[in-house]
């Protein structure tokens, strides 16, 4: 455990860390430098440890107990009605949630949204970053207090304003709509799903703005201002200066983004209550919701949490690869330029 | 600025970020451990049972009971209704060990909730003096390989309430069979084309089920041992194709009918009649006090007028759970409050209800507290008598019929905005529940695809 933990922060430590801290390690030859050894291990075993505590309790263990779930399952044999006798169910819970329709259309709602939420969150958090960094914003301040503030409110809050926006005869904007001849249905089959990008984007813009403008306040000012010199004016500097430069903040708000869009379940769930166009399974997570706590087949539940669980895990780790190596490429281009 | 994210940093991020969605998952647990509460004490006093209903009338009911003796005390606690989150109240309470000793449950719910346990199998507690009370065919509605698992307090045969004075108006005759409806549905829409016969109900799974049933579907086919899941049936499918045609010509109103939506239809003089089952000729008395004279009940219309079937649309049954105590005394107070004339005027005392008593020998206490001049002084009772004995005995409920009926739903929804078909919805249905059911480790199949 030591040991990784040591080659896993040294790895981890030295492309960030410029300093004599990053030195690999030395073979300890006499007592002093050993000591200094067991020191930094010790430091580092205190500050690692709650993390991993947490992330066995909080992460490794509901994780074991949802594996452990879904390979069993109390049986009763024909049609359902005698004892129960748990047993061990192998596969067969996740060959019903591969082979349930209403997963799947779960799963295929969920990539719709995230093939319109994700690229729109950032470009918009981008654009807004830049525009905020460019100067051209008066009252930049409250610009930014503007943005954040949604992200504050709690979700389930958000859903309910908006709830409260998109329901017909409630709705001031509706009616406002109204009384200009333009009738919207902001709950129907084709328009629910941009009225849920609509609430996610509210609440979330301004927090990955704010990724977006802190990596751009890290930009050297050097590079703004001999792109100046050289001609370039705001938009071009923005463009081929500052965008290339936060490119890594832009890979974090998309793999945040998309973890937090496969995981879609308090703004749809809500919705539900208001309209039927959003059914009871109609994201993975209230597939999940549903299966447990409606249907209480929790061998299904705890399937489709693994299923949803590897996509989520698989999809990241996907999109840090491919950034990975889109970056390097990218790196060598700029240096052999 | 090169600030990358380690890649163990970032792992554990992603790690983090992915936990909330194991929430749901882990809070599972068995607590068969714990035993109910049992206040019931041996020796003196009376024995306490506890009862959960979300039935109007209930607490008077219960209060009645404890009154008539002094043997057992009922602890009665109105719970929210099935759908609302009453049977997630009763799954949950059975699973963390302390059910009431009575719950209610509709109809399509109790195979799911014998399946799970939470129903105990009552057959030797059902004495075959309260049997005979019974309507057969409510009775065989909650009773599964000859084992019954609860006991119906009302049943409830569809019928066609319709509002006598715009038939009148219109020169329109009351349909009595399902031609005579598309017909009749033709000229409403004609003569008045603001208004409609009916409303296909897009929040009525169970609507579309009872005229399936009454067609002769066998939705879930218990013979044989095994779950045989047939929602697209050859009755069903001609159900399914009628109602579309219906539909597609716009000689219905689609919508939700258990709204402010629906409501606000029938208030406002929009619709000609309602499809539903008898206790709604109470609900619409509630509902619709303006209306009063207005109103009639005329059966269901047949498919064949020489074999006169119809299927039911609610009903409630009481159970007596794997966690009471005392299921004996359980059973006593549920036979009391099923078959005595003095549960029935208690429930009756606390407002009007049309609700058709599965023992029949309590229908003249019903027809005694009705009010007929809602109906023009039509006796609608010995209608639902006469309705009652016709309910068709083929149909069985399924064992997740909660979720199943809310999958045909979610699809009707779409079927109102113009996407899809009636029959594409119980399609859907049908697939959606069996990957439910092979899960569960049942004995199931498809019957019809």
């Amino acid at each position: 455990m030591t040991t990784t933990t040591t080659t896993q922060t040294g790895a981890a430590g030295a492309p960030g860390r410029a300093g004599a801290g990053a030195r690999p390690a030395a073979v300890p030859r006499s007592g002093a430098p050993d000591t200094a050894r067991r020191r930094r291990l010790g430091a580092c075993a205190a500050l690692m440890t709650p993390f991993f505590v947490l992330l066995v309790v909080v992460f490794l263990v509901p994780v074991g107990g949802a594996v452990w779930l879904s390979f069993f399952s109390d049986d009763q044999p024909g049609l359902g009605f005698g004892p129960e006798r748990t047993v061990f169910a192998g596969l067969r819970s996740y060959r019903a949630v591969l082979s349930d329709p209403t997963f799947l259309a779960g799963l295929g709602t969920t990539a719709l949204y995230c093939l319109v939420y994700i690229p729109l969150m950032v470009l918009l958090a981008l654009a807004l970053a830049l525009l905020l960094d460019s100067g051209a914003v008066r009252l930049r301040r409250t610009a930014q207090l503007g943005l954040f503030l949604p992200h504050a409110v709690p979700g389930l809050i958000a859903a309910v304003i908006w709830l409260y926006l998109y329901t017909p005869g409630l709705s001031p904007v509706v009616e406002a709509l109204a009384e200009a001849d333009i009738t919207v249905d902001f709950l129907g089959v084709d328009t629910v799903l941009p009225s849920i990008v609509n609430v996610a984007m509210w609440s979330n813009l301004g927090y990955n703005v704010v990724i977006f403008y802190a990596a751009l306040q890290a930009v050297p000012r050097e590079l703004t201002e001999a792109a100046l010199v050289d001609g370039a004016g705001p938009v071009r500097t923005a463009l081929q200066i500052k965008v290339p430069l936060v490119r890594a903040s832009g890979v974090m708000v998309a793999m945040f983004t998309l973890i937090w869009s496969l995981q879609l379940f308090t703004e749809p769930m809500l919705l539900s209550q208001a309209t039927p166009i959003v059914g009871s399974r109609f994201t993975p997570n209230m597939y999940i919701y549903d299966a447990a706590f409606t249907r209480n087949n929790y061998g299904l539940a705890a399937a489709a949490s693994v299923v949803l669980l590897a996509v989520t895990v698989a999809l990241s780790y996907g999109l840090s690869r491919w950034s990975n190596r889109t970056g390097a490429a990218h790196a060598a281009q700029e240096g052999s330029r | 600025m090169h600030r990358r994210i380690p890649r163990f940093a970032r792992t554990a991020l992603t790690a983090l970020a992915a936990f909330p969605l194991l929430l749901t998952t882990a809070c599972t647990g068995d607590g068969s451990a714990a035993a109910g509460a049992a206040a019931g004490r041996p020796g003196k006093g009376p024995v306490h049972i506890t009862f959960w209903s979300a039935l109007r009338g209930s607490q008077e009911v219960v209060d009645a009971y404890n009154k008539s003796q002094s043997r057992v005390h009922v602890d009665f606690q109105q719970i929210p209704s099935g759908n609302q989150g009453g049977y997630a109240k009763l799954s949950n309470a059975a699973r963390a060990g302390n059910a009431p000793d009575v719950a209610t449950l509709e109809y399509p719910q109790v195979p799911g909730f014998a399946i799970d346990g939470v129903a105990r199998d009552i057959t030797p507690l059902v004495g075959e003096r309260l049997r005979k009370k019974l309507l057969p065919q409510a009775l065989a509605l909650t009773t599964f390989e000859g084992r019954t698992f609860s006991v119906p307090l009302d049943v409830e045969p569809m019928v066609f309430l319709y509002r006598q004075d715009l038939f009148e108006r219109y020169d329109i005759a009351v349909p009595r069979t399902w031609s005579q409806f598309e017909r009749a549905a033709r000229k409403i829409k004609r003569a008045a084309p603001g208004s409609r016969i009916a409303t296909f109900p897009t929040d009525g799974g169970t609507q579309l089920a009872g005229w399936a049933w009454q067609a002769g579907a066998r939705w879930f086919d218990t013979r044989g041992g095994t779950w045989t899941v047939s929602m697209t049936d050859k009755p069903t499918r001609k159900v399914a194709a009628y109602w579309q045609r219906l539909i597609d010509e716009k000689l219905v109103f689609v919508n939700s009918v258990d709204t402010q939506e629906g409501s606000a239809q029938v208030g406002r003089g929009a619709v000609f009649g309602k499809l539903a089952g008898a206790w709604d000729a109470g609900g619409t008395m509630s509902s619709q006090p303006g209306q009063r004279g207005k109103w009639r009940v005329a059966p269901m219309p047949r498919w064949d007028l020489a074999r006169p079937r119809v299927g039911t649309h609610g009903g409630s049954t009481f159970a007596v759970t794997k966690d009471s105590q005392h299921p004996k005394e359980a059973m006593d107070f549920i036979e009391w409050q099923v078959s005595s004339p003095e549960s029935l005027k208690a429930r009756l005392s606390s407002g009007t209800s049309s609700a058709y008593p599965a023992a029949t020998g309590l229908v003249p206490v019903a027809r005694k507290a009705m009010d007929t001049s809602y109906f023009g002084g039509q006796d609608i009772y010995p209608l639902f008598r006469r309705e009652a004995e016709r309910i068709s005995g083929q149909w069985k409920w399924g064992p997740r019929m909660t979720a199943t009926l809310k999958t045909v739903q979610d699809r009707l929804a779409r079927v109102g905005e113009g996407r899809g078909t009636v029959l594409d919805a119980l399609r859907a249905g049908q697939r959606g529940t069996m990957p439910d059911l092979k899960s569960l480790g049942l004995n199931a199949r498809e019957g019809s695809r």
